[in-house]
């Protein structure tokens, strides 16, 4: 990355930190779930299975929805501010423009995510806490795949009223509907899908891959089974490709999008 | 750089020709006035100087040599956008050292740039707070931060008070006087009248003219005004002036009060001074009035 992208990064971790609403959804997640970390704590349950469940709950409704307020306007908010020409008027090119977003609202995001687990770990039974830890990586994936996913929105909306449209109705679908929709796929089928295409469904929204790929560290991949999802979690490189894709290519897609875009 | 020249600039929006052949030339310690009506293709072009738009045909010449619009080019231009308008969450400081990180200008240049846009105690007040002019100043401050060998700004006076705009004067003659171009987009010519070297008039993405301001000024044929002022003279003897500039055929001639008002071609001014002083004590003043860039603008693009 050259000397623009590098300056980029930094301005955009600098206005995030200074935004009013990622400062209160961030402290939203850090107070939500230390009141789950001291609930389990409370409850004298098992970390496995009341905490680390709780907080993959929650994490897989609010990181979602912080990701993707810290994206919706990265690029429609300097369109409407007629600041993308000034942008793109020094010598950076366009991806690299979109990936300077992508990394500078990523370090947002990852402040947020360690600053809600780490609440939740500070309040949670010392011995049970160091469970919590294998929950940071993937909820920062789930969160960095929902922030290129919105850097796409950005993109190719022309209003940020738009774009924060649009990202609500994602959040909606891809958080709450879309198993819902798997459901009533099997119901409207009568089971015909196979459990391998089910699988693959459910593991195809970055909120499923989540939610299952949590299951199985903290209720063991029987729990899976169980559920129907007979063959579970692609193997490790596998579910490394999925999120390397959800991450990778809606920002490929927003800086092609960007790239092919006159700035008039 | 002395000079910089488009040469045959041609930018097509699907079938709609936003730029068509426009030639235009930019020199060294000049600034130069793009003015045309809305869709005349003034932003078109400076997006193209920008490299935002990439031209269909046409190319650029630096001291008459072919240029790329690339990543060093554009560490050659300053560029103020029309309305611009940073995060509000940030301070006027805080913009200008990422643009100064940007191009690798060192860090002490953001409290020079903010002394000369007039924003040293405002710049580490949060944007939300500022005006619009003090925003157009601080975009003022974001094109000159890199001392560009071209600035390019687009409605540069829109939103500044007087203050405001001393300090745009202010730039434009110091890049003036330090060699350097100004490229300026507005609709504002009354105000950029005396601060421009030349024009060049857009018209539907065509160069409808281009000169300096004498040039256009001649070329548009919009007549002088010329005001006598009336003395102490008896009111026949100045019916009698009236009378030899009517017969005399030229212009238009109008009384108002104690003042005749005629409108002539420029060259033809000499001549009527020698009318009136056929009639000694009838005029006691006269005043030459140049037609305003105004007047040449709509006669340029009324006759198009």
């Amino acid at each position: 990355m050259g000397r623009v992208g590098r300056a980029l990064v930094m301005h955009e971790l600098l206005e995030r930190a200074r935004d009013r609403w990622v400062l209160v959804i961030s402290v939203l997640f850090a107070l939500l779930a230390s009141a789950v970390g001291l609930y389990g704590r409370t409850a004298d349950a098992d970390v496995a299975k009341l905490t680390g469940p709780s907080l993959v709950t929650l994490a897989s409704l609010l990181v979602p929805l912080v990701a993707l307020v810290l994206s919706h306007d990265a690029i429609v908010g300097e369109r409407e501010r007629n600041t993308l020409g000034l942008l793109l008027s020094l010598p950076v090119g366009r991806f690299e423009v979109v990936f300077a977003k992508l990394i500078g609202r990523g370090l947002a995001l990852t402040a947020a995510v360690v600053l809600g687990l780490g609440a939740a770990m500070a309040v949670s039974d010392p011995a049970g806490a160091s469970a919590l830890v294998g929950l940071a990586g993937p909820t920062l994936l789930l969160g960095l795949a929902f922030l290129s996913i919105g850097l796409l929105i950005s993109t190719a909306t022309r209003r940020q009223v738009t774009a924060a449209s649009i990202v609500v109705v994602v959040w909606f679908g891809l958080v709450f509907f879309y198993d819902l929709g798997v459901l009533g796929l099997l119901v409207v089928t009568d089971g015909g899908l196979s459990q391998d295409v089910v699988s693959a469904l459910v593991v195809g929204n970055p909120a499923g891959l989540y939610r299952v790929q949590m299951m199985e560290t903290f209720a063991g991949p029987e729990v899976l089974h169980d559920l129907g999802l007979s063959s579970g979690l692609p193997g490790p490189f596998s579910v490394g490709l999925l999120w390397s894709a959800w991450l990778v290519a809606p920002a490929a897609a927003s800086g092609a999008l960007l790239r092919r875009q006159k700035v008039v | 750089m002395k000079s910089l020249q488009a040469r045959g600039i041609t930018v097509r929006f699907g079938r709609i020709p936003a730029l068509d052949d426009v030639s235009l030339a930019l020199g060294s310690g000049r600034t130069t006035m793009l003015v045309g009506p809305n869709g005349a293709g003034k932003s078109t072009l400076i997006k193209v100087l920008l490299g935002l738009v990439r031209p269909d045909f046409g190319v650029f010449e630096a001291d008459g040599r072919a240029i790329a619009i690339d990543r060093e080019w554009k560490t050659r231009i300053g560029y103020l956008p029309e309305a611009v308008a940073f995060s509000e969450n940030l301070t006027g400081t805080q913009v200008l050292r990422f643009f100064a990180r940007a191009r690798a200008v060192e860090l002490r240049r953001v409290d020079e740039v903010l002394e000369q846009v007039g924003l040293t105690q405002a710049g580490r007040r949060a944007i939300r707070g500022y005006s619009r002019g003090m925003r157009q100043r601080l975009g003022l401050g974001v094109a000159i931060l890199a001392s560009p060998e071209l600035l390019v700004l687009d409605e540069p006076t829109s939103g500044l008070d007087q203050e405001g705009l001393g300090v745009l004067w202010s730039v434009i003659e110091q890049w003036r006087e330090s060699g350097r171009m100004v490229l300026v987009s507005t609709h504002d010519l009354a105000l950029m009248e005396r601060r421009v070297d030349d024009i060049c008039v857009l018209q539907a993405g065509r160069v409808r003219a281009h000169g300096t301001p004498d040039v256009l000024r001649r070329s548009a044929q919009v007549p002088h005004r010329i005001w006598l002022e009336i003395g102490d003279a008896a009111e026949t003897r100045v019916e009698l002036l009236c009378q030899a500039v009517r017969k005399w055929g030229k212009g238009s001639i109008e009384r108002r009060d104690d003042r005749i008002l005629v409108e002539l071609a420029p060259n033809e001014v000499l001549e009527l001074v020698g009318i009136q002083a056929g009639f000694p004590g009838v005029v006691a003043g006269l005043r030459v009035e140049e037609p305003t860039l105004d007047a040449v603008y709509d006669k340029l693009l009324g006759a198009a």
